[in-house]
């Protein structure tokens, strides 16, 4: 009996997920991505579904290599016979997943960051402009100081 | 070197630019006695220990922030911990800055040996309680008229008092805003200050 085995993973993000396959060499041109899952291709007769597909042609095997979005995280398709894609190597695609999936995080994090301050930058020049204030602007180590000033 | 009995502080702004004249590294004690009306310093009234340093770490800070004018003393009041000031004004004057301070007190009020020995090496002194009928955004350095500027010693008859109005935001890197100096109201209320 052949079949693919189904991995759950703790990897969440499509787009991280495909990050992490292109710098384990099977980037944008060697892998499918679909909206609804398709059946792997499996010259053997197994069956599994995946959106995000390595097609075998690319594995140098027989069948495909694919991933499968579910509610609770991405698993990883895997055919029995072929270990190369199980165990470390899986590892690796999961600990680069999650390092893009931190710096992006972390890179929205600070975007957030940065509109807040500068909401209530503008605003604040904003209301001292309508008071009739000049406004001195500065900027040091991520802070920013400013001085209004108003003849008298 | 100095080390000290430790002042209570509130908060230090290392640089300045609405606390007297020119660029100066701005201090609020916390404690304050007087409880004016209509203060928008009210969280510095309690004397209870705030952030205690001493004189020493002060002027580490001060030393760490080039192109200073001079120092301002703030609060709170000053002058309920001039001997624990002491020391930090005597270092900033040996450094050749000047120094400047408020105090809600009236100037004739500052009797005893600490307070008289801190004024001793004060240029200027804004003194006078906040009355908050009589406050205004036309005078530098003060935030309402009965408050008076004494120029006390020869460097703080050199000083020039601005003819502006002025007041300073500080935006932190979450956008929490400190803020100095004498905002109009509507910017006060903006700001949640008023």
């Amino acid at each position: 009996m052949s079949a693919y085995i189904t991995v759950p993973t703790p990897m969440i993000d499509r787009e991280c997920l495909l990050t992490a396959l292109a710098e384990l060499g099977f980037g944008a041109g060697m892998v499918e991505v679909h909206e609804t899952p398709v059946t792997l291709r499996d010259p053997f007769g197994a069956t599994a579904k995946a959106h995000v597909v390595v097609p075998a042609r690319h594995l140098g095997a027989g069948s495909d290599l694919g991933f499968l979005e579910t509610p609770t995280g991405i698993r990883a398709q895997l055919r029995g016979v072929d270990g190369r894609f199980r165990g470390e190597w899986l590892e690796r695609l999961r600990a680069r997943h999650d390092a893009h999936l931190a710096a992006r995080e972390a890179r929205l994090a600070e975007e957030r960051r940065l509109a807040v301050v500068e909401a209530r930058r503008a605003a604040i020049v904003a209301s001292a402009r309508r008071q009739g204030y000049e406004v001195r602007e500065t900027r040091e180590q991520g802070r920013v100081r400013l001085v209004m000033q108003r003849r008298v | 070197m100095t080390v000290g009995t430790p002042i209570n502080v509130a908060y230090v702004l290392p640089r300045s630019a609405v606390n007297g004249p020119g660029e100066r590294f701005t201090v609020w004690v916390q404690g304050c006695p007087l409880a004016c009306p209509g203060c928008w310093n009210r969280d510095t009234w309690d004397p209870a220990p705030r952030l205690l340093m001493t004189p020493s770490e002060l002027l580490e800070q001060l030393d760490a922030t080039p192109s200073v004018e001079g120092v301002t003393l703030t609060g709170g009041e000053p002058f309920e911990q001039a001997a624990a000031l002491l020391p930090f004004v005597e270092g900033a004057v040996e450094r050749g800055l000047t120094v400047f301070a408020f105090s809600g007190h009236e100037l004739g009020e500052l009797v005893t040996p600490a307070q008289r020995a801190l004024l001793a090496l004060v240029d200027v002194l804004v003194a006078g309680p906040y009355r908050a009928p009589l406050r205004t955004t036309e005078l530098a350095w003060r935030g309402s008229t009965n408050q008076t500027v004494h120029r006390l010693s020869g460097r703080g008859r050199l000083l020039v008092e601005p003819d502006f109005a002025c007041y300073e935001v500080h935006l932190d890197e979450q956008g929490s805003a400190a803020v100095t100096g004498f905002p109009p109201t509507p910017t006060r209320k903006a700001l949640s200050l008023a």
